[in-house]
């Protein structure tokens, strides 16, 4: 059992001819994701990477069940992409898509609430189930199947937190990116909402960031509600304050989004915060015990 | 993009929001031209991206335009927040009659956009909302059918807003929401709106940035957020398509992605040396982001003595390691007067073998751990590399 997607999953690649959705299909395709078809107007009827291309969502549905989209499209279009397939009916879609301007975010996080179409990104590198599919960019020598589910804000950290879990046999259940823009599809505690039933997890790793209120809203929910041990890393603690770290969410602004206001949450939720990615691993360990 | 004050005003003009009369000046001479003709008592306001500017001293009340010139010569050149003025905007004085507080910003935690009103004008919003967050009445808008009329009614009303005020202060409103869509804003804020003595709705301040990727809409904007930029390095970071930040160590750091970028910097911290400055390249790299990112932070690096090394930090997912190394080498070998430069490459088997690879007569140190990285990088910053 795995959250989201699993082996059987049916995935439709949006923007497949493209250079990076060519790049990332290759990807996905070489460690066994089932991928059925992919779409880019004005490209129906080729064979891309062995893979049907159609003009639309209507077209591919004509032909294919789909369990799940990646969107990867350069981003001005990615609006209209999501509406695409959220007005399809596909019940999960990973916007892989970066720079995605902040309205358009807004509006498909709506659109998505009114038809109960759920999402991880803009900007995100995706989720893998090891051993079983990947949507996205997560390198299949990070991860390994396990126990651990790992849910994190960034991207490039991402890969490394499951590298350094995969190096000390730490496997994975999942390794899932929320995406780092400030509006997201999924926040933290949907993830874990999900994770609470799935039998394939033992406990969670989160990787967090300083900036915002997700830690927070997160350490809340685990301290009244989630039914399994937590461990988290938390990158930014020494950033100085008022200046953007890297992107707009990453920033502290008066007490937001401080580490401190972070860990005192997560330690008042019993959660142990790693504060290097060397410790990551021990931590993490721990959740299997218990 | 945070918008200067007299910038912000530009666009609510625009939209039909009422500004005082004013000219923006940059030397002591424009001032004084600038208050002989606004021919009344002015107000020379410092126009700097940060806020708390009334309490440090930036906006200042002058009777005459000799005053106002004594002002100009005290703030030109002064720095407010650690930011340089360089710029003042001269408007007449307003009769204040009433300050309300009009705001539309999008709430990350709800992923949605909030309009809040307040009767307490000219308070710092956040403030406020701490320590009386009743005195705010907010809601959610829908960002596909935008602030119904109903809507900023209901909000003034609940702020305290009565008769012919009630109408007008919810048309501006509804106009502030107008800004907000049209410039793609990540916040849009008048604090103060003054009601003058005759009844007028005047915005007095103008807050507003907006969204860097959706610059693609507003062509007219785009070279504003070049023109903002004060530090010379973080604008060659954004003509480089790349964030650069200045901070006071000994190790410049370069990695892709800022959650790595973060952790890469906690960990220097950690081992007790600290970072000179960073560069975030984004997740997947070019060539020529990638050679764009080091020669940025190589040339800072010969500028500043401080720093002593260079730390490269490349997770590989997308980016292959024939474009990092490319644009690595490209960069190294523009700059043959340099510091030493410490590469961490990481990411699939077959990546890190031909990272390395390509990179063995580089004279770059190439690891793959960055524990080990980090080590080098801190051995070579206090001379024992």
């Amino acid at each position: 059992m795995a959250i989201l997607v699993n082996r059987d999953s049916r995935v439709m690649v949006q923007g497949i001819t493209g250079k990076f959705g060519t790049q990332l299909s290759e990807l996905m395709l070489d460690y066994g994701t089932k991928i059925v078809a992919g779409v880019t107007p004005g490209k129906g009827g080729r064979i891309h990477l062995g893979v049907p291309v159609y003009d639309s969502i209507h077209e591919a549905m004509k032909q294919h069940e789909i369990d799940a989209t990646m969107v990867s499209v350069p981003a001005p279009f990615v609006r209209d992409a999501a509406f695409e397939a959220i007005d399809a009916g596909i019940p999960f879609l990973v916007i892989i898509s970066d720079l995605v301007p902040l309205h358009d975010e807004l509006k498909i996080k709506a659109y998505a609430r009114g038809k109960n179409a759920s999402y991880i990104g803009p900007n995100t590198p995706g989720i893998i189930i090891p051993g079983e599919t990947s949507l996205g960019m997560m390198s299949d020598s990070a991860v390994m199947p396990g126990a651990v589910a790992v849910v994190s804000r960034s991207g490039t950290l991402s890969d490394e937190v499951a590298s350094h879990l995969s190096e000390q046999g730490i496997g994975q259940s999942v390794v899932i990116g929320l995406g780092g823009d400030p509006v997201v599809g999924s926040r933290m505690i949907d993830i874990l909402r999900l994770l609470k039933e799935d039998h394939a997890t033992q406990g969670v790793l989160i990787v967090c960031e300083i900036g915002g209120t997700m830690e927070e809203e997160t350490a809340e929910y685990i301290r009244t509600e989630f039914n399994k041990p937590v461990v988290a890393f938390l990158a930014g603690r020494t950033a100085p304050r008022g200046k953007v770290m890297g992107h707009a969410g990453a920033i502290i602004m008066g007490e937001r989004g401080t580490a401190e206001s972070k860990i005192r949450a997560f330690l008042k939720a019993g959660v142990p915060v790693a504060s290097t990615l060397e410790e990551v691993p021990e931590l993490a360990r721990k959740l299997l015990i218990s | 993009m945070r918008l200067y004050e007299y910038e912000g005003k530009e666009l609510f003009r625009k939209h039909g929001i009422a500004t005082p009369t004013g000219i923006l000046a940059k030397t002591e001479s424009a001032v004084r031209e600038a208050a002989v003709q606004i021919g009344r008592e002015v107000v020379v306001k410092a126009q700097v991206l940060a806020g708390g500017r009334g309490k440090a001293g930036g906006i200042r009340t002058a009777r005459n335009p000799e005053e106002a010139a004594a002002i100009a010569r005290e703030l030109l050149d002064s720095e407010i927040q650690g930011l340089n003025v360089s710029r003042l905007l001269i408007e007449e004085k307003l009769d204040i009659a009433g300050e309300l507080y009009l705001g539309i910003t999008v709430d990350d935690s709800k992923a949605a956009i909030a309009a809040m009103v307040s009767a307490e004008g000219g308070i710092e919003i956040e403030e406020l909302a701490r320590k009386h967050p009743e005195k705010i009445a907010s809601r959610l808008i829908d960002p596909f059918h935008g602030l119904r009329t109903y809507q900023a009614i209901d909000l003034l009303l609940q702020a305290g807003a009565k008769g012919e005020h009630l109408v007008s202060a919810s048309n501006m409103l509804s106009r502030l929401y107008d800004v907000f869509s049209h410039y793609d804003a990540r916040f849009a804020e008048i604090n103060p709106l003054v009601v003058t003595g005759e009844g007028a709705m005047v915005a007095a301040d103008a807050r507003l940035e907006i969204d860097d990727h959706s610059l693609f809409r507003h062509p007219e904007l785009r070279d504003l957020r070049i023109e903002h930029i004060e530090n010379q390095w973080e604008r060659a970071g954004v003509k480089a398509g790349v964030n650069y930040v200045d901070l006071e160590g000994s190790i410049a750091v370069m990695a892709n992605g800022a959650g790595l970028t973060m952790a890469v910097m906690d960990m220097i911290k950690h081992d007790g040396a600290s970072p000179a400055c960073f560069v975030d390249t984004g997740g997947g790299l070019s060539p020529e982001r990638m050679k764009n990112a080091v020669s940025l932070l190589l040339k800072k690096a010969q500028a500043d003595p401080r720093i002593k090394v260079l730390l490269i930090m490349i997770r590989m997912m997308m980016s292959p390691p024939d474009a990092v190394a490319e644009g690595l080498m490209a960069a190294v070998n523009e700059v043959p007067e340099r510091v030493p430069v410490i590469a961490v490459m990481r990411g699939r088997a077959p990546y890190e073998n031909r990272a390395r690879e390509l990179l063995s007569n580089s004279g770059i140190r190439v690891h793959s751990s960055i524990e080990d990285g980090i080590k080098e990088a801190i051995a070579a910053s206090r001379g024992q590399g």
